[in-house]
């Protein structure tokens, strides 16, 4: 768009308005210029105006006509229709079309910035070492690989490289309040980028800060807030009294109530309220509600924490040596403490004090107690709770990215290769410990764990459930996408498996869900210079995350084939039906058992009641209704009815 | 047999609980009266089991509220 100089008559009509310039000639407007709009503002350096010929309605309802109001500009561009009034200082900024900005006191770029991009954040090891460098595209993924593979330089080197080089293009000397953006009430806004639709609203210090907002999933900054080298992506909130230091805010995160967090990375989902973050990996759906816990130095996606959770290293010699991985779908109980460095094994339960670092990675679905000072697991106990039922529900449903990009890539489903891969290298080990001590030990001991002998054969039982259910599942899944009623014959095309996408390890990579060799190779692209920006990365991730389903049958068709020793290219409806039935029965059976554990909550000795007249039962069933009522307890039977019906649908229709 | 049977489930009910067997009333209840814990529960499953030798059911093992009723279970699979 051409700008020109200021007429003699506009002129006139601004300095009438009480508007001043360091040089009227270096104040130049589009053609339309409205001077009216424009009252007691002082320009210094070099600023460009657009037409202001419209109104705004802000966010009380009240309409104002946009235009420049007692302010003060220095070097920017303002674009057509912004709405900018009662600003201290606005310097080196383009402000966006329908962009408003009132009672700010600072907003402005000194010197170069790339508003927070390039940052390096040290996760895991506070002292460093695992440094993620952030940047506005930065997925859970990618961060992964940039934490834990230290070991290999080139691809270090080479991610580096990458993003440092994505980091210079964001460099600029001028910042960007985008368009329809809303700052307002504010105090210092130094070096921030303000992607289209943001909403910044009585924040206190932002400093080499990106919002990168979007139309279909707006930022928000709220009250209190003060953040320093930070980057928050699109539909996340930052609100209440946050305070954050070298952080990276994922998609969908919502983090506020005086949350605190330094040198942290929160990817989808997550939420962070009243607590502290330290050197955190907090992968997707990393959830801490609670004043006192602290998540220092750890890895962990979809997990839940517990009030006065805590971690530290006691064996802090020669610097901090922190370093703990909890894997997906692990809750912390109330004042739980885990001694780092230490391995939480997937959906488990930790539960008290462990001073000691311990491994219990080889035990998903675990209660891990603390008794005497001991670690003691309980393997295969968390299977059957409500609450691992529930999380696993209700994280697919709480996605709260709704941006036309998701930038960290995400598998939900409860048992999936990875995991069953654990269930089944931990009934195998179960076997090992078992055969090895005699029926008079009590305890045997794994990895500074502690396992009541007695277990080991009942609880690998229960894994197996998980691997029936598993294998049905798949299978339905599969059988679903087929053509019929068919013979089985005719259904072994669906039923077999690329070879070649056939792989025993499997990996959890922040979400993702992938073949160990798929990742290495992956890897070894990184090292080989393979992948120039981040968007090619990207997608080479989001292919591997589309090929999942194939991975998956396949891995799951070869667990059936080893299981009930026939090949593929063999199953007939016998064997089929076989593993729907075994899927079903087993189901059904481990939905009844987390009945089981919902029906507690409705015992007798629950029910303490609150009314005044009221018996106790009578108060709790008018509060919390009763057992079968409850939408979670029918949603469990509801289920076992369908399977029940899906199975029979599928026996029927295959001979 | 009942009553091997019986003798047998509280001796490990005492042995798993650590209480006394004098403390193991006929009707008691694991939760209410005997302060079984869930992980103790899954205890005293596998204890069962490796005593009388026997896999129990584990959806039905969750009905079993007390001792008496642990001691009809049990002897379900023993006869």
């Amino acid at each position: 768009m051409t700008h020109r100089n200021l007429k003699n008559d506009e002129l006139a009509i601004l300095k009438e308005n009480g508007c001043l310039a360091e040089n009227w000639d270096h104040v130049l407007v589009s053609e339309g210029f409205q001077p009216d709009r424009v009252r007691n503002v002082y320009f210094s350096g070099r600023n460009t105006l657009g037409v202001f010929d419209s109104t705004i309605d802000l966010e009380e309802g009240e309409s104002v006509r946009c235009g420049i109001y007692n302010s003060t500009l220095h070097g920017t561009v303002i674009e057509d229709n912004a709405f900018i009034a009662s600003v201290q200082f606005l310097s080196r900024y383009k402000v966006e079309e329908g962009a408003v900005i009132r009672n700010v006191g600072t907003i402005a770029v000194s010197g170069e910035t790339a508003f927070g991009n390039g940052t390096e954040i040290s996760v895991l090891n506070e002292a460093g070492g695992r440094e993620v460098m952030m940047y506005d595209r930065l997925t859970a993924q990618v961060a992964a690989i940039m934490a834990t593979t230290r070991h290999d330089d080139q691809v270090i080197k080479n991610l580096q490289e990458m993003i440092r080089k994505y980091a210079e293009g964001k460099r600029a000397d001028r910042g960007v309040i985008g368009r329809r953006a809303e700052v307002r009430d504010s105090g210092v806004l130094r070096n921030i980028h303000v992607g289209p639709y943001a909403r910044v609203s009585n924040a206190r210090h932002l400093e080499e800060v990106s919002l990168v907002s979007s139309r279909q999933a707006p930022v928000k900054v709220g009250a209190g807030v003060i953040a320093r080298n930070v980057i928050i992506q699109s539909g996340s909130s930052v609100d209440t009294g946050a305070l954050l230091k070298n952080c990276f805010v994922g998609q969908g995160v919502q983090i506020g109530k005086q949350f605190s967090a330094e040198e942290c990375a929160f990817f989808a989902n997550s939420e962070g309220f009243h607590g502290e973050a330290v050197s955190l990996f907090a992968g997707p759906y990393t959830v801490s509600h609670h004043k006192s816990s602290l998540l220092i130095a750890g890895m962990c996606s979809f997990i839940n924490v517990g009030s006065g959770t805590n971690q530290s290293n006691h064996m802090y010699k020669l610097g901090p040596l922190h370093q703990g991985i909890l894997e997906r779908g692990v809750k912390t109980g109330s004042f739980s403490y885990m001694g780092w460095p230490s391995h939480i094994g997937a959906y488990t339960a930790v539960i008290g004090k462990h001073p000691n670092s311990f491994d219990a990675s080889d035990f998903p679905f675990s209660y891990i107690n603390e008794m005497g000072g001991r670690s003691v697991v309980t393997p295969a106990m968390n299977l059957f709770t409500v609450g691992t039922r529930r999380d696993s529900e209700k994280w697919a449903a709480r996605d709260r990215r709704t941006g036309d990009v998701k930038h960290d890539l995400i598998h939900f489903g409860l048992f999936n290769p990875y995991i069953i891969n654990r269930v089944l290298s931990a009934m195998a080990l179960m076997e090992r410990l078992r055969e090895g001590v005699s029926k008079e030990q009590v305890i045997v001991h794994h990895k500074g764990i502690h396992i009541k002998r007695l277990l080991l054969k009942t609880c690998a039982r229960y894994y197996e459930m998980a691997v029936k259910i598993y294998m049905g599942q798949e299978l339905i899944r599969r059988l679903e996408a087929a053509s019929l009623p068919a013979k089985a014959k005719k259904l072994i095309p669906v039923l077999q498996y690329d070879p070649g996408k056939k792989h025993d390890e499997w990996l959890d990579v922040s979400g993702l869900l992938v073949p160990a060799k798929v990742y290495r190779k992956l890897l070894g692209n990184i090292a080989s210079g393979v992948y120039w920006k981040p968007q090619d990365l990207e997608k080479a991730l989001g292919d591997i995350h589309k090929d999942y389903d194939e991975y998956a049958w396949a891995h799951c068709a070869a667990l059936i084939e080893e299981r009930y020793g026939v090949p593929v290219d063999e199953w007939d409806a016998e064997l089929i039906g076989k593993v729907l039935a075994d899927g079903r029965d087993q189901n059904i059976k481990f939905n009844n058992m987390i009945y089981h554990d919902a029906k507690k909550e409705f015992d007798p000795t629950a029910q303490i009641g609150y009314g005044v007249f009221g018996e106790p039962e009578e108060d709790f069933r008018a509060v919390r209704g009763g057992l079968d009522e409850n939408k979670f307890v029918a949603g469990l039977m509801k289920e076992n009815e369908e399977i029940a019906a899906k199975v029979e649908k599928l026996l029927g229709a295959i001979s | 047999m009942q009553n091997d049977v019986q003798q047998r489930v509280k001796k490990v009910i005492a042995r798993v609980l650590e209480i006394s067997e004098d403390q193991i009333a006929d009707d008691a209840n694991f939760i209410f009266d005997l302060g079984a814990d869930s992980m103790q529960s899954m205890e005293l499953v596998a204890a069962f089991e490796e005593e009388f030798d026997i896999e129990m059911d584990e959806e039905k093992a969750l009905d079993v509220q007390t001792v008496s009723h642990a001691v009809e279970f049990i002897s379900s699979y023993l006869k």
